[in-house]
C-alpha cells in the first residue's frame, strides 16, 4: 500500500527545551513536519540531534515546550496525563531499542497487556488475537515462553506484536535494531516494510543505513533541526 | 481467565518471594503487637464487666453482730433493696509447708443458694461439706492446696483441725490471695463451730433494685439498712459501698492496657513505616516497567489499582498469620492480667468487633502505607520512567560527612551512602531506636522495680517477719518473749483496728486498717509526701497514706477528721501523708490507737532477724512460734517478708517482661526495615556497584561496604536509643507506679551492661538483615551492572 495524501502527523513550530545545569538545552527547534498515513519514515541523525525527543513528542511520552503536535487528528500536546495513556494505548504502538517486554509475562501475555489496559477486544478474543499477531511476526511457537528465554530477535518481534495489539494508526520504533545483530536487524527491517505494505504508518529512529532504502521518507535531524526531509 | 496485569502482579510477588515475605511479616508483626493488646483489652473488658456483673456483686456490705433470718427479711423489705444475704468471715491460720499462714474463712448457711457475689466453682466439689474446705482459686498456690489432701486450720486458741480440701472455687470480688498473702477458704457454719469459731453470720450483703444508681444513691440505701440494723440493737462496725458496676481494679486495668495499647499502636506504626519502605523498594524495581506499561496504554489509576490491590492481598495474607497469633497472645496476656484481678477468662471469647478491627487494619494498613509510593510511582512521567537507570539522584548526605577524615574511602562511601536517602534512613533509624528505647526503658523499669521492692522491703518495711496473735497481750510481754529468742535482733509490738471516716453528710466512708505503731518505730520508715510522721507527743494525730487520701476527701493534710472505730466516733487530725502501698491505710501511735479502742493490748509483732538469709529466717520463724506457744501465746499467723518479697517481685517483673517482649517485636520490625532499606540501596546502586567493580573492588570490599552501611544505621539507632530511653523510663516508671506499685525511678541512664547488650543486638540484627542485600551486591557483575537498564 502506498502513502495517502492524508496527513497522519503534523508538527507545527515544535520546540523542546530541557533545563540543564549549564543552562537550557534545546533538543528540538522550530520543527515543522507532516507525515501521511501509510508512510514508512525513518529519522536519522547524530547522537543528540533530537531523534528520540521527536519520537517522544509523537507518542505523547514527552510534551513540546512550544508548538503543536497533531497525530490522527488529536492535538496530542493538549491532552492531560489522564487522557494521554488511553489515547497512546489505542493510537500509537511503540517499539523500544531494548524491547522492554515485561519479564514476568509470557510472550502472548505481553501482547495481550495493551488490550487489557485499553479494554479493546473482548476478553475471550484477546489471546487468539495475540497468537495471530505472533504468528504474523513468526514467533507463534514462542507464545508461552517468558522473555528471558527468547533471543533478542524473538523478543523484538514479540515487542512489535505488542505494539500492534490495539491496531494503532501509528507505529513508532526507537532504534529497534540497535540491540540486534545485523542479520536479525535486516529481518526486523523487512518486517517493518511488510507492515507498511499492509497499510501501517511507521516512524522509525535508526542508525541503520539500509533502513533508508526501505523507507519512503528519510528525515534528517541535526542539532534539533530538520535539515533534510526527502 | 486471569487478566495479564493481574498475572503480572502475582508473578512479581512470586519472583520477589523474599521481599514479599518481608512485607507480609512486617504487617503481621505490627498486627500481632497491636492486636494482642486490643484482644487483651477487649477480652478483659468483657470478662471484668460481664463476669463481674454476672456474679451479682454486692452493692454494699454491712459488718455487724449475728445476723438472723428475721433481720435479713426486714432489710430485704426496705425500699430500693433487691436482695440480701449473710456471711461470716473468720480470721485464722493455715499450715503451709510447716509455716502458719493467715487464713480468711468465709461461711454461709447456703453457699449453693448464694445469689450475691456468686461464686464460680473451678474444680472439685461445691459447695463445701461439713468438715471440709473449699479454697479460693487465687490462694491455691499460696496455700499449696491440692484437692483431696488435708490442710491444718486453726482459729484462735482452739485445737487445729485437719480439713480436707474438697474443691477450688473463685470469688471475683476478692483481691487475689497470692497478692494479699492470705489463704481464702469457704466452709460451712458447722465447720466453723468445729474450729471453735462463732458460727453466726456477721456480714450483711445487699444489692439495690436499680443497678444504674450512682454511688451516692447506693450509699443512702445502704445507710437506711445500717439504721435498721442498729435499730435492731446490733452494733454496725462498718459499711462498705464500692463504686457501682466497677470492679475494684477497673481503673488500674484501663491504665495498664492504655499504656500497653500505646506500645501496640507504636508497633503498628513502625510496621507501617516498614511497609512504606518495602513498597517503595518494590516500586523502585518497577519504575521502568511502570513506564513501559504507561507507554502501551496503562492509566495511572489502573497501575495504582494493581499495586494497591497487591498491598490489600498481602495485608489479608498477613492477617491470616497475625490474627490467630494475636488471639493466642492476647488470650495469654488477658489470662495473666485476669489472674492479677482474680478473674478467669475461661469461657469468654475475644469480641468479634476486636477481630474485625484487626482484620480491617491489617488489610488497610499496607494499602494506606503503599498509597503514597504507589500514587507517586503511578504518576511518574513515562519519559522519566523509561530513562530510569537505577541510579538514585539522592544527595550526598549532611555537609559534615564531607569533612570526615581518617577513614578508608570504602568506609567513607558507606557512611555517605547511609545518609543519601535521609527520609528512608530516618524511618529505619526511628524504628530501631524506638525498639532500643523500649528495651532499655524496660530494663530500667525492671531495675527500678527490683530497687523499689528492695527499698520497700529494706528501707520502708524494715522487719523480716511478722507474727499475728489470736489474742491480745501487753506490748512489754510480747517484746520480752520475742526478744529473748536467739536470732531476733529487734522486736516491736503493734496493734490495729479497722476505722471509717465519717463524712460531712454524716455517712461513713469505706473502712480501712488503722495501724498502731511505736512513734519511734524502727520497723517502718514510710516516705512522707507531706506533713510529718508520728511523734510520741501526739494525742490524736493521724498519718494517712496516699491511697486513703485519694479515696477519702475528708482526709486532707491538717484536716480534722471523725473516725468511727468499733461504732464509736473519735476526732483526729491528719498530720502527714505517706506512701505505703496501693491499699488505703492510716497510722497512729499504738498508744493513741489503744486509747481510741479502749484496749491497751497489742495483737501483732514485727521482728528483725540477725541473719538476712531467708532459710535462716524461716528457721527463726519456727523457733519463734515454738517459744511463744511454750509461753502461752496464741499465735494466729506468721509471715516471712522474704517470701512476700519474692511473690510480689515475681508478679511485678512479669509486666516488665511483657514490655521487653514488645521491644523484641520492635527490633524484628526494625531488622526487617533495615533489610528492606539495604536491599533498596543495593538495587538503586546497581550501576554504581558495577562501576566500583570495574575499578577494582573485590567481593569482600562490596560485601564490607554494604554491611558497613547497615552498621552505620544500626549504631546510629543505638546511640539515639540511649537518650530516648530516659523519657521512656520516666513514662514507664510513672505509669507502673500509678497502676501496680509506686516505683522509685532509680535508674534513668541505662546500665552499661544493658547498653552493651542492646548494641550487640543491633549489630547482630544489622549483620543478619544486611547479609542478603550484601550477597546480592556481590552477585552484580560489572557487565550487567553497566548495561543495567
Amino acid at each position: 500500500m502506498h502513502p495517502t495524501s492524508e496527513a497522519l502527523i503534523t508538527l507545527k513550530n515544535v520546540s523542546r527545551i530541557f533545563p540543564g545545569a549549564a543552562g537550557p538545552f534545546s533538543a528540538l527547534s522550530d520543527v515543522n513536519l507532516t507525515i501521511d498515513r501509510g508512510e514508512f519514515a525513518v529519522v536519522v541523525g547524530q547522537s543528540g540531534s533530537g531523534k528520540s525527543t521527536l519520537l517522544g513528542l509523537l507518542s505523547g511520552i514527552d510534551r513540546p515546550s512550544t508548538g503543536e503536535v497533531v497525530v490522527g487528528g488529536t492535538a496530542v500536546h493538549t491532552l492531560s496525563e489522564r487522557e494521554m495513556s488511553p489515547w497512546r494505548g489505542k493510537a500509537v504502538g511503540i517499539v523500544f531499542q531494548f524491547f522492554q517486554l515485561l519479564p514476568t509475562l509470557t510472550a502472548a501475555e505481553n501482547v495481550m497487556l495493551p488490550m487489557d489496559f485499553c479494554d479493546t477486544w473482548k476478553s475471550g478474543e484477546r489471546r487468539s488475537r495475540a497468537l495471530a499477531l505472533l504468528e504474523r511476526l513468526g514467533v507463534a511457537d514462542q507464545a508461552d515462553k517468558f522473555p528471558p528465554k527468547l533471543s533478542g530477535g524473538q523478543q523484538q518481534r514479540v515487542a512489535i506484536a505488542r505494539a500492534l495489539a490495539n491496531a494503532p494508526a501509528l507505529l513508532l520504533a526507537d532504534e529497534p535494531t540497535g540491540n540486534l545483530d545485523s542479520k536479525t536487524s535486516e529481518a526486523i527491517l523487512v518486517l517493518f516494510q511488510d507492515l507498511v505494505r499492509d497499510g501501517q504508518t511507521v516512524v522509525m529512529v535508526t542508525h541503520e543505513q539500509s533502513a533508508r532504502h526501505l523507507a519512503s521518507r528519510t528525515i534528517t535531524l541535526c542539532d534539533g533541526r530538520v535539515v533534510a526531509n526527502d | 481467565m486471569i487478566r495479564p496485569r493481574v498475572r503480572k502482579v502475582l508473578r512479581d510477588v512470586w519472583h520477589h518471594k523474599a521481599r514479599t515475605l518481608l512485607v507480609v511479616l512486617a504487617i503481621a508483626i505490627g498486627i500481632v503487637g497491636a492486636g494482642a493488646v486490643l484482644n487483651t483489652w477487649s477480652l478483659l473488658r468483657r470478662v471484668t464487666r460481664e463476669g463481674y456483673l454476672a456474679t451479682n456483686p454486692a452493692s454494699a456490705t454491712i459488718r455487724t453482730d449475728s445476723i438472723d433470718a428475721a433481720l435479713l427479711e426486714r432489710v430485704r423489705r426496705l425500699p430500693g433493696i433487691r436482695d440480701v444475704q449473710a456471711r461470716r468471715t473468720v480470721y485464722g491460720r493455715a499450715m503451709v509447708g510447716g509455716t502458719w499462714r493467715t487464713a480468711v474463712l468465709f461461711a454461709a448457711d447456703d453457699f449453693a443458694g448464694t445469689t450475691i457475689g456468686a461464686l464460680q466453682p473451678v474444680s472439685g466439689a461445691w459447695p463445701p461439706a461439713d468438715g471440709s474446705l473449699v479454697v479460693e482459686t487465687s490462694s491455691v498456690e499460696y496455700a499449696a492446696a491440692v484437692v483431696g489432701e488435708p490442710i491444718l486450720v486453726q482459729v484462735g486458741e482452739a485445737e487445729p483441725q485437719s480439713l480436707e480440701v474438697t474443691g477450688i472455687t473463685r470469688d471475683a470480688g476478692l483481691a487475689p490471695g497470692w497478692m494479699e498473702h492470705v489463704v481464702y477458704g469457704f466452709v460451712t457454719p458447722a465447720t466453723l463451730a468445729r474450729l471453735g469459731a462463732p458460727a453466726s453470720l456477721d456480714l450483711l450483703q445487699l444489692t439495690v433494685e436499680d443497678r444504674t444508681l450512682e454511688w451516692e444513691a447506693v450509699r443512702r440505701i445502704a445507710y437506711d439498712a445500717k439504721a435498721l440494723v442498729e435499730r435492731s440493737g446490733r452494733r454496725v462496725q462498718n459499711v462498705d459501698v464500692p463504686e457501682p458496676g466497677e470492679h475494684i481494679h477497673a481503673a488500674q486495668l484501663n491504665s495498664l492496657l492504655f499504656t500497653q495499647g500505646a506500645f501496640g499502636v507504636l508497633a503498628l506504626l513502625l510496621s507501617g513505616f516498614l511497609v512504606i519502605n518495602l513498597v517503595t523498594a518494590m516500586l523502585a524495581g518497577q519504575v521502568r516497567e511502570i513506564g513501559v506499561m504507561k507507554a502501551i496504554g496503562a492509566r495511572g489509576g489502573q497501575l495504582a489499582a494493581m499495586y494497591l490491590g497487591l498491598a490489600l492481598v498481602l495485608g489479608l495474607v498477613a492477617c491470616l498469620i497475625a490474627l490467630p497469633a494475636a488471639a493466642v497472645l492476647g488470650r495469654w496476656y488477658a489470662g495473666f492480667t485476669a489472674t492479677l484481678l482474680n478473674f478467669d477468662t475461661t469461657g469468654y471469647s475475644i469480641p468479634g468487633w476486636a477481630l474485625a478491627v484487626q482484620l480491617g487494619v491489617g488489610a488497610l494498613l499496607p494499602v494506606a502505607a503503599a498509597a503514597v509510593p504507589v500514587v507517586r510511582g503511578a504518576r511518574i512521567p513515562v519519559s522519566m520512567a523509561l530513562r530510569d537507570f537505577g541510579i538514585e539522584e539522592g544527595g550526598d548526605g549532611p555537609r559534615i560527612l564531607r569533612r570526615i577524615g581518617g577513614v578508608t574511602r570504602p568506609l567513607l562511601l558507606s557512611i555517605r551512602n547511609a545518609f543519601r536517602r535521609r527520609q528512608r534512613m530516618g524511618l529505619t533509624l526511628l524504628t530501631l531506636a524506638t525498639g532500643g528505647a523500649v528495651y532499655l526503658g524496660a530494663l530500667n523499669l525492671r531495675s527500678s522495680i527490683r530497687n523499689s521492692v528492695g527499698y520497700m522491703f529494706g528501707e520502708v518495711l524494715r522487719y523480716d517477719l511478722s507474727v499475728g496473735f489470736a489474742r491480745s497481750y501487753s506490748a512489754a510481754r510480747i517484746e520480752a518473749a520475742i526478744g529473748a529468742v536467739p536470732g531476733v535482733a529487734a522486736v516491736e509490738a503493734w496493734n490495729g483496728v479497722r476505722a471509717a471516716a465519717a463524712r460531712a453528710d454524716g455517712v461513713l466512708g469505706n473502712s480501712f486498717p488503722l495501724g498502731g505503731i511505736p512513734a519511734a518505730s524502727r520497723m517502718v520508715a514510710f516516705p512522707v509526701d507531706s506533713g510529718r510522721w508520728l511523734t510520741s507527743a501526739d494525742s490524736n494525730a493521724l498519718v494517712v497514706n496516699r491511697s486513703l487520701r485519694q479515696g477519702e476527701p475528708e482526709a486532707a493534710l491538717g484536716a480534722e477528721l471523725t473516725l468511727v472505730i468499733d461504732g464509736k466516733p473519735s476526732r483526729w487530725t491528719v498530720v502527714g501523708i505517706v506512701t505505703s502501698g496501693p491499699g488505703a491505710t492510716a497510722f497512729a501511735t499504738r498508744e493513741v490507737v489503744a486509747r481510741a479502742t479502749g484496749d491497751s493490748l497489742m495483737d501483732r509483732a514485727m521482728i528483725q532477724a540477725e541473719i538476712a538469709e531467708p532459710g535462716a529466717q524461716a528457721e527463726l520463724s519456727r523457733r519463734l512460734r515454738g517459744a511463744l506457744e511454750a509461753q502461752g501465746f496464741e499465735v494466729g499467723s506468721s509471715q516471712l517478708m522474704a517470701e512476700s518479697r519474692r511473690v510480689l517481685e515475681d508478679h511485678l517483673l512479669l509486666v516488665a517482661g511483657f514490655l521487653m517482649i514488645m521491644s523484641q517485636a520492635m527490633i524484628v520490625v526494625g531488622g526487617l526495615g533495615l533489610a528492606s532499606t539495604m536491599s533498596l540501596s543495593v538495587l538503586e546502586r546497581t550501576r554504581e556497584i558495577g562501576v566500583l567493580r570495574a575499578i577494582g573492588a573485590r567481593h569482600g570490599a562490596i560485601l564490607t561496604m554494604v554491611q558497613a552501611e547497615g552498621l552505620v544505621i544500626s549504631i546510629a539507632s543505638w546511640a539515639l536509643a540511649i537518650p530516648l530511653s530516659i523519657p521512656m523510663s520516666v513514662i514507664l516508671g510513672r505509669t507502673f507506679g500509678r497502676i501496680m506499685m509506686p516505683v522509685r525511678i532509680t535508674t534513668l541512664v541505662p546500665e552499661s551492661s544493658g547498653m552493651l547488650a542492646w548494641l550487640g543486638v543491633v549489630v547482630l540484627v544489622s549483620l543478619v538483615a544486611c547479609a542478603w542485600p550484601a550477597y546480592r551486591a556481590t552477585r552484580v557483575t560489572t557487565a550487567a551492572a553497566l548495561a543495567y537498564e
